[in-house]
């Protein structure tokens, strides 16, 4: 029975996307199956189990290093409209596609005519392998620097800090809602190739992957969180094969001290940046010459310990 | 001691130690030891020419001789966790594990000093003492020992006095304090000096191999 309740703070996740579009929370956890975590629940004796919405339900439940952490959550909802899309999002998905689709359209069209196809392909390969190290970098930032207060960052940040917490929102997500912010700075950042470059098929072969690639990260992500059973067998196949940031790959990432395989495109990046200690090192950097610690240093940290939920939601 | 300034070259792509000069400096371009490996996993200086990055540091200082192998450990008094003054001098007798460390509180230290802590009984089986040292305040090294349970004394070297003088080096071109681990004789002569800033826990391993092995 306990297996059933989903520990979802509606009201918290209420206020995060509603006041700034720019939020995705990116991670999921281990779904409730794989969860070693007992919970132990009491119930309120003011309210009633049987209400869709508004239980109010004292949980005890274990932080990561085993201790109680009594939380108040309320029953989710499953049509939550902060996980819904807008036309907003809609939007801002379709001119990101759109910049990304002349970007790849004007590489191709160049390639012909100049009868070239290694180079430009080979650009866009490695737009792919270089959009997996950035949003490696840039997760890895976020992640650990920075909070709500964070000037342009902050809601972003917030949202990040979010999903540790409730990771698996990602997978409820409506696509345009999960994307939009991503094809947002997509737009902003290729409109200018597409508006101002020359036909260059390697210039825009590397911009349309990369970008591309970065956009739909989130939706990579999103997949990452997802049970084998509810992917499409191509989505499987591609992270199987190391195409895609695989689940068990992105798994690690949640699971304390939260500090490795930041890589959300492929995870290619992820056995070297971690093996080789490179963000330990620019976190050691950043505190010796800034004086800031990451959050991953303070780990077990309450803010970013799941919350269970139930798999049947 | 003479001081001179020497140009900058930060295009190295390995993570060499930025060190403090040399009066040999200029004679040896780029050559290294033949046990040195990457900084990543664990530079064991096992000649006594350690030589630094070629042709090119920019390092305002003034010639010190760096402690290598064989050389009789200069003295030091710093502060310990309680704000008691300790003395190096007080060590000899025993064998002693000097390990300089970036900082309290930090990952790596971190991994460093339990690391030795539950190793401890092995180190004093080898009949050696173990001192940490970094830059931190007392009441730093303090909190860090309290809380991760730590055995063993932790010095405060002020100003990274005795860091300078040791000739520790510096990683990440000279932004990041180096993790470089010394171990004494009885009489106060340096037998081994071990260098790993990302792998601390072969600190423990390499120096208590070498204590067992003596």
């Amino acid at each position: 029975m306990w297996s059933f309740l989903v520990l979802h703070n509606t009201t918290r996740m209420a206020i995060l996307p509603h006041h700034n579009p720019t939020l995705r929370p990116l991670y999921h956890s281990r779904m409730s199956h794989r969860i070693l975590l007992q919970t132990s629940i009491y119930c309120s004796t003011t309210t009633t189990p049987a209400k869709p919405r508004g239980d109010q339900i004292m949980v005890n439940q274990p932080s990561a290093l085993g201790q109680n952490v009594a939380t108040v959550s309320t029953r989710p909802v499953l049509n939550d409209p902060t996980l819904q899309s807008t036309w907003t999002h809609r939007v801002w998905v379709a001119s990101g596609c759109t910049t990304v689709l002349i970007s790849l359209a004007k590489s191709i069209t160049t390639a012909i005519d100049s009868h070239i196809l290694i180079e430009p392909i080979l650009a866009g390969f490695i737009g792919y392998v270089l959009a997996d190290l950035g949003s490696g970098i840039y997760h890895w930032g976020i992640d650990n620097y920075g909070d709500s207060r964070t000037p342009f960052f902050g809601n972003q940040i917030e949202a990040f800090q979010g999903h540790h917490k409730w990771p698996w929102t990602i997978t409820r997500r409506q696509f345009a809602n999960n994307l939009h912010a991503l094809a947002r700075a997509v737009t902003f950042t290729v409109l200018p190739f597409d508006l101002i470059c020359n036909d260059n098929a390697v210039l825009f072969g590397f911009v349309g992957v990369c970008s591309g690639c970065i956009m739909f990260s989130q939706q990579f992500h999103a997949w990452a969180h997802s049970t084998k059973s509810k992917l499409p067998a191509a989505v499987v196949a591609l992270q199987d094969a190391g195409i895609l940031v695989s689940r068990s790959q992105h798994a690690a990432h949640h699971r304390p001290p939260y500090n490795n395989n930041y890589c959300i495109v492929s995870g290619v990046w992820n056995e070297f940046l971690d093996n080789s200690k490179f963000f330990e090192a620019l976190e050691m950097l950043f505190f010796f010459k800034l004086g800031v610690r990451p959050r991953s240093w303070t780990e077990p940290n309450s803010e970013w310990t799941e919350e269970t939920e139930s798999a049947h939601l | 001691m003479a001081s001179f300034s020497l140009p900058t070259n930060h295009a190295l792509p390995s993570l060499l130690h930025s060190h403090t000069p040399k009066a040999t400096f200029f004679q040896n371009p780029s050559l290294l030891p033949k046990s040195s490996q990457s900084q990543f996993h664990g530079l064991k200086l096992s000649n006594s020419s350690l030589v630094s990055i070629p042709s090119t540091s920019y390092v305002k200082g003034s010639i010190v001789a760096k402690i290598t192998e064989g050389s009789l450990a200069p003295a030091f008094t710093l502060k310990d966790q309680d704000g008691k003054t300790v003395s190096l001098s007080k060590f000899k007798g025993k064998p002693v594990v000097v390990y300089f460390y970036p900082a309290d509180e930090t990952p790596g230290c971190t991994k460093q000093a339990c690391a030795f802590r539950d190793s401890y009984e092995k180190f004093k089986k080898a009949g050696a003492e173990v001192i940490g040292i970094s830059g931190d305040d007392p009441a730093s090294h303090k909190a860090f020992k309290q809380k991760y349970k730590l055995p063993f004394t932790l010095l405060s070297d002020d100003s990274n006095k005795v860091r300078k003088e040791w000739g520790v080096p510096s990683d990440l071109f000279g932004a990041l304090p180096g993790r470089q681990t010394y171990v004494l004789d009885k009489n106060g002569v340096v037998r081994l000096i071990y260098n790993n800033q990302f792998q601390p826990e072969k600190h423990i391993d390499e120096t208590l191999k070498f204590l067992q092995s003596a």
